[in-house]
């Protein structure tokens, strides 16, 4: 189990740094725009130009850059600076997260509380009503696009412009510790936009997983052991069911922390992923690079953790 | 100059001949000492011109004539100011961008400044008094301006010490250095200029200015070749003659970029950004880029020495947003404004319900649609003319907002500024591409034959470029541009960017040949009407980055009466010669004048903001009050 | 796309169905036959591919539609359509479903609309199909250091947030498209982008595909006959699975037209004007509280379309594996 796991975290780090260097090639080789133009502002000649690309060391080869780039990274914890305002990226990014932490964690904890109640019990009363109901909900937020869910429900419910005045709308997000009940009602629309499709997905899979296992023989063999019907159902069915959603649910979150474009776009939450979007546009290449291997490493880390549970989970499983 | 949005201007003039006078201004103009005479606006009103149904302006949304100070003013409170803007230059010497100047003037103090309420008139700021022919502050023929600062105005922390005529030197002088680059420095003051300063001759690259002198701690003599008197004056009211300390700044500004005004900064002003009062380091105290800036009280700042105000305690900008989203919750919200354009449907919701809560300045600024002149298909001029002719213009105005917010262009020179009425006024010149403000296909099909297309519509191979901006009402407007180029055969590729790379990689980069850049506007600095064509338009002004003469016009008849018209001195001949250059412009088509503005501005319904006439009503900070 | 773990292809037992009246033969039916017959009974799916069916017709003869409708086309410009203010007016007896802020007409956007998101879509997913079956043929059959080499590559891509990949693709190459025109911005772009964000979970299906059925008899039987491994590949393992082949690529369609969507809101998918219901949906985020017309008719017209092709890949997902259970 040792050995699983270093040799997944030494991967980890291989991977991290295989996608920091895909990026890094990528945004010199087709950078939307001239960072040296772009940093030295609207009203640089031809020599301050070359003064900036020297100093922000554009005139050195990419694997020169790269190395020194990667070198700030692990030796300083200096991701570098904006290209567009001199910022510290670290110190950027470190004001963006606690608003993506806020929208992911309160996401995550929603759609699980969500979609696993409402899998296991579609599994169990496989065929009802209710499991029909749910399953065609759950298909309809499935197929839903996550940005127009969002449209919607302001449209509905925001305080501003909505057809029912209940919920703060879009632009309202508050730190935490500025206003906590602020933080917390202008957060409830996008959290339920993001619970709302990923439970959907979670419920459906969950479901699908659990109706196996309680086909599986062990199950027969439990039963007839006469144990009560709940205990079957979760200690038994449930816990070997649950492995897919975990490896989505990792996935998933990890995904998420790397920053959820689209819903910080609707809601105008200033979180990691608007922050990644906009210095996309601007060009503002050492923002899009810190903020792509913070991503990376939520995803990273996630897979590990994952898999590792998965191992813990199913004892099966222990690649050679 | 750049205004908020997408009127923007920028400005990166080479120590050739570039003179672009620019300033904001509002039709409502007193005349100046320098102007012409003053013209009233036409679309003061509604527009005037066809094809744009007129909607009536309501009581108290003209600006002009707004209550500036007395009992109703509330002193104290917060303001928020959302913008979906975030800020170009917040170091006076570099700013050149409205929405820099709104946050330039509550915290520096120039040597002269305008008062809300007029356009073309400065008032003494830093000075005491506006030097004239008759108070012996113009001397030498209007070779010497002798300038007098006040005294009791000190620097913020951490400099604190009392400004001296030393401190307005230095400013000037480092808007020569590379590290600063302050866009207009050689189209004013350096060798660009119609009156350069002494010493700023092609050579100078930076460092004490001859022509500039501080015989002492009180008194600044300017010097300059030719005679300039009060057209220098009104160039020292732009932010560039706000005083900086050279202790501090100095070293600063040895970084290239300079970090004054990036990291670091001392204000003059009732006002300063939120900063460390040991260091002065603002970055990540007052301002997070992208997100938000807070201005608070100038410990230092003496009310006595000051024209301001300043009611407000503290002013918290929050960056960023939808500007749609921005719009509703300033009207619907309480203590707030707004400071970039309102979106469309903001306007109308404003206009129908919160009709005391926003309000238009008239003579803003233009938009106008910039066509490559010297490359690709629009060289030709007669597709050119085409283009004009078949543009529904009338329609573009509805896509801002409708009539309220402006007239359809047809010419330069836009309305407040001299020059206007003899261009043509409100119909323009009546050239049969200008006669239909909603587009007129048969005239347009006549240009195309002209240009040698027998059918009337474009049969050639070759792929017109438009690269716009994604955002606010920029991307209606140019999918209009589109279908009428459409309409007349021709391939179109149409890519919306972000603002900043759309002029920073595309429209400023002649290099990239891009044939058409739909939403680009110009503000003019100051009252004279060469600064509304010269920069756009002038030959040896193009650069090779950052340009501002997008279109790259390089008509050498043009550019030689623009030379011989900057030299006029007589305000009637001067704003004469102008107009017929806007006429030659208007006759080579060389851009499409899009929309003559009439700039929005939104306020909760507790706050008594006063709009500034000279930068297109944007909010002045230091006397608007909560109510 | 959260999809669980990938069943292994499961051959139904064949069994002898229905028995005809005397007179006739007993004839038990293909996997393939039994496939079919499983999908038909399945009523949801079936109405759902007949709409997908009636759709594509759609997109295929949209200007045909448009005529017969009586609406102006998707790129006619109307000011008189909006108000003095600009504001586009709702439905009314010439524009069912309205006008967006250049007086275009909904109804014949968002029918022009489906051309965009079923061409992306369908070819999309068909070009990932292809290059992550090769991928997964590859890693599975010859396993060893073929296998690791290109599973690690493939992790590598699943490690890309794939989101920020799209907007700085589409950012890059918006203008003048990227790799010297290879990229042609626009359609060609969006393109890209879904396939290098969903090969990797063909590949993976795939290579789980042949990783078991490298193992079976016929494999081995060939083998023992002399086959080369390329004939193998290609007479053996290939056909066996084209149909879980066909189910999970069927299932990935709507994630693919759903990302094709959202890279539009995000203004880096198909240009303006092309009509893109992404593209629609964005246009809308200022004025849809007022205008709700031209952000409802689009999103509902995604939502559909990607109902309908989920509901199929369920059907087709069902009928291909009876064992795990229909809705």
């Amino acid at each position: 189990m040792a050995t699983y796991i270093v040799r997944r975290i030494l991967w980890g780090i291989v991977l991290l740094l295989a996608v920091s260097a895909i990026t890094f090639i990528f945004f010199n080789v087709f950078p939307s725009a001239d960072p040296a133009t772009l940093r030295a502002g609207r009203n640089a000649s031809p020599a301050i130009i070359h003064y900036i690309r020297h100093e922000l060391g554009l005139d050195r080869s990419v694997p020169v850059q790269f190395f020194n780039y990667m070198k700030n990274i692990f030796l300083h914890f200096n991701f570098g600076y904006s290209f567009y305002t001199g910022a510290s990226v670290l110190s950027l990014i470190k004001d963006r997260l606690p608003a993506t932490i806020s929208l992911a964690m309160g996401g995550a904890i929603i759609w699980l509380m969500l979609g696993i109640p409402v899998g296991i019990l579609s599994a169990i009363k496989r065929g009802s009503v209710l499991d029909r109901l749910a399953m065609g909900v759950a298909l309809v937020f499935v197929s839903m696009p996550v940005f127009w869910l969002g449209l919607v429900v302001l449209f509905l419910f925001a305080q501003d412009i909505g057809r029912f005045h209940v919920l703060p709308g879009a632009n309202t997000y508050t730190g935490l510790t500025v206003d906590p009940w602020k933080w917390f009602t202008s957060l409830i629309m996008p959290w339920f936009v993001l619970a709302a499709t990923s439970a959907a997905v979670y419920s459906r899979v969950l479901r699908g997983s659990l109706i196996e296992a309680m086909g599986e023989d062990y199950i027969r063999t439990a039963r007839a052991k006469g144990l009560r019907e709940r205990r079957v159902i979760f200690r038994h069915g449930v816990r070997s069911a649950i492995t897919p959603v975990v490896t989505i649910f990792g996935l998933d979150l990890g995904a998420l922390l790397g920053g959820a474009v689209i819903i910080e776009t609707v809601f105008n939450i200033p979180g990691i992923g608007r922050l990644n979007y906009d210095a996309i546009g601007h060009s503002d290449f050492p923002i899009v690079q810190g903020t792509v291997i913070l991503a990376t490493l939520f995803i990273v880390v996630a897979n590990i953790v994952v898999d590792i549970a998965y191992a813990y989970l199913d004892p099966r499983v222990r690649y050679s | 100059m750049r205004v908020s949005r997408s009127l923007i201007a920028s400005v990166a003039v080479t120590g050739l001949l570039a003179v672009g006078i620019t300033a904001c201004g509002s039709s409502n103009s007193k005349s100046s000492s320098g102007g012409g005479s003053s013209s009233q606006s036409s679309s003061a009103n509604s527009s005037s011109s066809g094809g744009v149904q007129s909607i009536p302006l309501k009581a108290g949304e003209n600006p002009v004539g707004q209550t500036l100070t007395g009992s109703t003013k509330k002193r104290g409170g917060t303001l928020t100011v959302y913008s979906s803007e975030d800020f170009e230059h917040l170091d006076p010497g570099e700013s050149y961008f409205t929405q820099d100047y709104g946050v330039d003037y509550p915290t520096q103090r120039p040597l002269f400044a305008y008062m809300p309420n007029t356009a073309n008139e400065v008032s003494p700021d830093l000075a005491t008094v506006i030097p004239t022919t008759a108070n012996g502050g113009i001397t030498d023929g209007g070779k010497t301006v002798t300038v007098h600062i006040r005294s009791g105005v000190h620097f913020s922390p951490p400099v604190n010490r009392e400004v001296t005529s030393a401190d307005v030197a230095y400013a000037i002088e480092r808007a020569a250095n590379p590290n600063v680059a302050n866009p207009y420095f050689p189209a004013y003051f350096g060798a660009g200029a119609p009156a350069p300063l002494q010493g700023t001759t092609a050579n100078y690259k930076g460092g004490p200015i001859p022509g500039i002198q501080t015989p002492n701690k009180t008194t600044i003599v300017f010097h300059t070749v030719k005679p300039s008197g009060s057209f220098l004056v009104s160039a020292l009211s732009l932010p560039i003659s706000a005083p900086v300390p050279q202790s501090f700044a100095g070293p600063l500004d040895k970084k290239s970029p300079t970090t004054y005004g990036t990291k670091y900064l001392v204000a003059t002003g009732p006002y300063m950004i939120k900063s460390d009062p040991k260091t002065g380091l603002f970055q990540g105290i007052g301002y997070q880029t992208g997100k938000s800036l807070t201005l608070v009280r100038n410990p230092n700042w003496n009310a006595k020495t000051d024209f301001r105000p300043a009611y407000l305690n503290q002013i918290n900008f929050s960056i960023g947003g939808d500007a749609t989203v921005i719009g509703r919750q300033v009207l619907q919200g309480s203590h707030a404004v707004q400071f970039d354009t309102p979106a469309q449907s903001a306007v109308k919701l404003a206009y129908q319900q919160y009709p005391s809560q926003i309000t238009f300045t008239q003579g803003s600024g233009d938009h106008y649609v910039a066509l490559d002149n010297a490359a690709g298909v629009f060289k030709d001029v007669n597709l050119r003319r085409a283009v004009w002719a078949n543009l529904d213009r009338a329609a573009i105005i509805k896509l801002r907002g409708g009539s309220l917010t402006g007239s359809p262009a047809t010419h330069f020179i836009y309305p407040g500024v001299t020059g206007y009425e003899q261009a043509g006024g409100a119909a323009g010149p009546q050239v049969p591409w200008n006669k239909s403000v909603t587009g007129n296909l048969q005239v347009a099909e006549q240009y195309m034959k002209a240009a040698g297309y027998k059918s009337g519509k474009y049969t050639g191979s070759a792929t017109v470029q438009i690269v716009g901006a994604n955002n606010g009402n920029d991307p209606a407007i140019i999918q209009l541009l589109n279908s009428d180029m459409t309409q007349l055969g021709f391939h179109t590729h149409v890519s919306l960017v972000d603002q900043s790379v759309m002029y920073a990689k595309y429209c400023g980069v002649p290099k990239q040949e891009i044939d058409a850049c739909p939403t680009v506007g110009w503000v003019r600095d100051f009252a004279d009407p060469l600064t509304v064509l010269y920069v756009p338009f002038y030959g040896p002004a193009i650069t090779p980055t950052n340009n501002s003469n997008w279109g790259q016009v390089n008509d050498p008849q043009i550019n030689a009466a623009m030379q011989k018209a900057a030299l006029v001195t007589d305000p009637t001949a001067r704003a004469q010669a102008w107009a017929n250059i806007d006429k030659m412009l208007v006759n080579q088509a060389v851009a499409i004048p899009e929309d003559f503005d009439n700039q929005a501005n939104l306020e909760s319904k507790d706050v008594a903001g006063v709009n500034e006439l000279w930068n297109t009503g944007t909010w002045d900070l230091d006397f608007t009050s909560l109510k | 796309m959260s999809v669980g773990a990938s069943e292994l292809l499961v051959e139904p037992e064949a069994s002898v169905d229905v028995v005809e009246l005397a007179g006739k033969e007993v004839a038990a039916r293909s996997p393939r036959q039994l496939f079919w017959r499983r999908f038909r009974s399945d009523r949801v799916a079936m109405v759902s591919a007949g709409f997908i069916i009636v759709l594509i017709l759609i997109a295929i003869f949209a200007p045909l539609i448009v005529k017969i409708l009586g609406v102006p086309g998707p790129y006619v410009n109307d000011p008189n359509a909006t108000d003095a203010f600009g504001s586009p007016l709702g439905p009314s007896a010439g524009h069912p479903f309205g006008v967006d802020q250049l007086g275009r007409d909904v109804l014949a956007r968002t029918i022009y609309g489906a051309r965009v998101s079923l061409v992306v879509g369908i070819f999309g997913t068909a070009i990932a199909t292809v290059i992550g079956t090769v991928v997964g043929l590859l890693a599975g059959y010859y396993r060893g250091w073929v296998d690791t080499v290109v599973s690690r590559i493939v992790e590598v891509f699943l490690a890309f947030p794939v989101l920020v990949m799209g907007l700085g693709i589409g950012a890059a190459c918006g203008v003048r498209g990227c790799a010297g025109g290879l990229i042609q911005p626009g359609l060609g772009t969006v393109i890209f982008i879904i396939v290098i964000s969903s090969f990797t979970y063909i590949a993976r299906i795939a290579r789980g595909q042949v990783l078991s059925l490298r193992e079976k008899e016929f494999v081995e039987a060939a083998r023992s006959l002399g086959a080369s491994n390329s004939r193998i590949l290609f007479r053996e393992i290939l056909p066996n699975l084209v149909a879980p082949l066909i189910v999970y690529s069927s299932l990935l369609i709507p994630t693919n037209i759903l990302l094709e969507a959202a890279l539009s809101f995000l203004n880096v998918g198909i240009r303006p004007p092309t009509a893109s219901w992404g593209q629609m949906i964005n246009d809308a985020s200022g004025i849809f509280n007022t205008a709700w017309w031209y952000m409802v008719f689009p999103g509902a017209a995604l939502l559909l379309t990607v109902l309908a092709f989920n509901l199929v890949g369920d059907g087709l997902l069902d009928a291909l594996n009876p064992r795990g259970e229909s809705r």
